[in-house]
């Protein structure tokens, strides 16, 4: 049986008092831990080419790869009124953000994941807001976001990127790059890819890689600059038109050895060939600036 | 002989509609039942916005009325509009049209056949079979076709905008600001193709303003029906 006492504070010692005083905030402080994001992690195994799936409302996303044939995932809810959803179904890993009630305010429809993927895992992953990161991945990739960056490192595949408003980066990656956007800027550096195409209406696009021999290369905005970077060893067939904005070109061109493009009626517009032509480069632009020049 | 994957098939079904048919495509066609049905239905929509007469003033909503009846056979939609709805449909503002002919397409197929006639537009339109044909009637095809098409997601944008107020407000933005950004797009592209008739370049970058406004009031659509 038990009892409580009520005793007197002018009857406590001293040594009560400064025991509460250490007491009454850590339970505070353990009680705000507990109310607080409920960090959650997660293992599966898997098998080669896996596929791992995830909708987020909003949050960061970081993936990256690493050596063991296991999906980790360790993933932030912003609050308890939602819940992150992960299940494995064969050699496949969903990962969701639900809510739990229909009453959820959107700054807590958030949550961020740490996301560890074999390499040569295949990703789908579609994050409204925030950023979406990925390092290493070789498989196939398809990103979709409205606002939220994306930036991709060293990834190889085949690699379909798809933003309203979010930007795109694009560092070492060697895959087949198609990026699509109507705000968002992109830049693809250090490419070695062999079909990149990607088009975004008011966002810049640079691209600083190599032009590989029978690699095609199709840039296209409507307003907004387009930037290429060539080397003198580069070999390319350019074609590049802006209807109505301008056209910067350092590169001393020939007339094309294969000339089978229409000479345009409209706008500003630049055809040739830099050494052999062994890749082909096609930029458009409707009002905005397209420079072609010298790589520092 | 070595057949292609799905995914490559895809990326050639435009240099198809233009009658290129690699063997490889055509094997592969021969035994995949889903991308057999999605050239099939390509084509007969193809067939379809191929038959528009530019004289025929109401020849566009024959195609609608035909990708109604493919999503009814599909099962995506269930009967006919009944008369009483028939007849207040008649009296209703021209720029319903569209949403009237599928008064109960769940708002994402309603929104992906706004995709489905841009595309029908834009094989009809752009096609350079049609336009060697005959440029003039090609030319007065592409304005007639594009009026409806215009209003109706001008239509469909102030419906969809009712339908993102409870999402993430940075999403909301990002999607209104970007609306609004297409929408200038748009009416710069018709300027200049109003200008300049012939300009093919600004013609492309008209109907990819299009689709992008397809797309995004698709997004905005689906928004609305994940919050409901």
């Amino acid at each position: 049986m038990s009892s409580s006492h009520f005793v007197p504070a002018q009857w406590l010692p001293k040594t009560s008092w400064i025991t509460a005083g250490l007491l009454v905030p850590s339970l505070l402080l353990c009680s705000a831990v507990a109310a607080g994001p409920r960090r959650q992690e997660q293992h599966f195994k898997v098998a080669a080419h896996p596929v791992i799936t995830v909708h987020n409302p909003n949050g960061l996303i970081t993936v990256k790869a690493w050596t063991k044939s296991e999906v980790l995932v360790i993933s932030t809810p912003a609050s308890d009124r939602i819940e992150v959803d992960a299940e494995q179904m064969g050699n496949r890993v969903d990962v969701s953000t639900r809510e739990l009630s229909d009453s959820v305010a959107p700054d807590d429809m958030r949550a961020d994941f740490q996301i560890n993927v074999p390499e040569d895992a295949e990703l789908q992953i579609h994050n409204d807001a925030g950023n979406v990161s990925v390092a290493n991945v070789l498989g196939d990739m398809n990103v979709e976001t409205v606002a939220a960056g994306v930036d991709l490192e060293d990834a190889a595949g085949y690699l379909t990127v798809k933003t309203v408003g979010g930007s795109f980066t694009c560092v070492r990656c060697s895959g087949r790059v198609e990026a699509s956007s109507i705000s968002g800027n992109f830049r693809l550096l250090d490419l070695r890819s062999y079909h990149v195409w990607a088009q975004t209406s008011s966002g810049n696009i640079l691209f600083n890689g190599e032009f590989l021999p029978n690699g095609t290369y199709s840039l296209k905005n409507y307003s907004g600059v387009i930037e290429v970077r060539f080397s003198p060893g580069d070999s390319f067939d350019l074609s590049a038109t802006s209807l109505k904005g301008k056209v910067n070109n350092e590169a001393k061109l020939t007339p094309s050895a294969h000339q089978h493009h229409f000479m345009p009626k409209w706008g500003n517009a630049l055809f040739g060939t830099f050494n052999e032509g062994r890749a082909k480069i096609e930029m458009t632009s409707f009002d905005g600036t397209i420079n072609i020049l010298k790589r520092d | 002989m070595a057949t292609i994957t799905c995914r490559e098939l895809l990326a050639h079904l435009e240099p198809w509609m233009e009658g290129e048919r690699p063997l490889d495509l055509q094997a592969h066609l021969r035994t995949c039942a889903h991308c057999s049905s999605v050239v099939n239905d390509l084509e007969s929509i193809h067939t379809e916005a191929s038959s528009w007469s530019a004289a025929e003033q109401d020849a566009p909503e024959r195609v609608w009325t035909s990708l109604r009846a493919q999503l009814e056979q599909e099962g995506l939609i269930r009967d006919a509009i009944p008369a009483h709805e028939d007849a207040a449909k008649a009296q209703a503002p021209r720029a319903g049209w569209f949403s009237s002919l599928f008064p109960r397409l769940p708002r994402p197929v309603l929104a992906g056949a706004y995709l489905a006639a841009l595309v029908a537009v834009a094989f009809a339109l752009s096609g350079p079979v049609n336009k060697r044909v005959n440029e003039a009637r090609w030319l007065k095809g592409t304005q007639i076709s594009t009026s409806p098409l215009s209003a109706q997601l001008d239509f469909d944008e102030q419906n969809s905008n009712s339908y993102v107020t409870r999402a993430n407000p940075a999403v909301t933005a990002s999607l209104h600001q970007n609306l609004a950004l297409v929408d200038k797009y748009i009416a710069l592209c018709e300027k200049s193709v109003n200008e300049e008739p012939q300009n093919e370049v600004a013609r492309d970058y008209l109907y990819e303003a299009y689709q992008q406004k397809a797309d995004l009031l698709t997004q905005m659509t689906e928004r609305g029906e994940n919050v409901q």
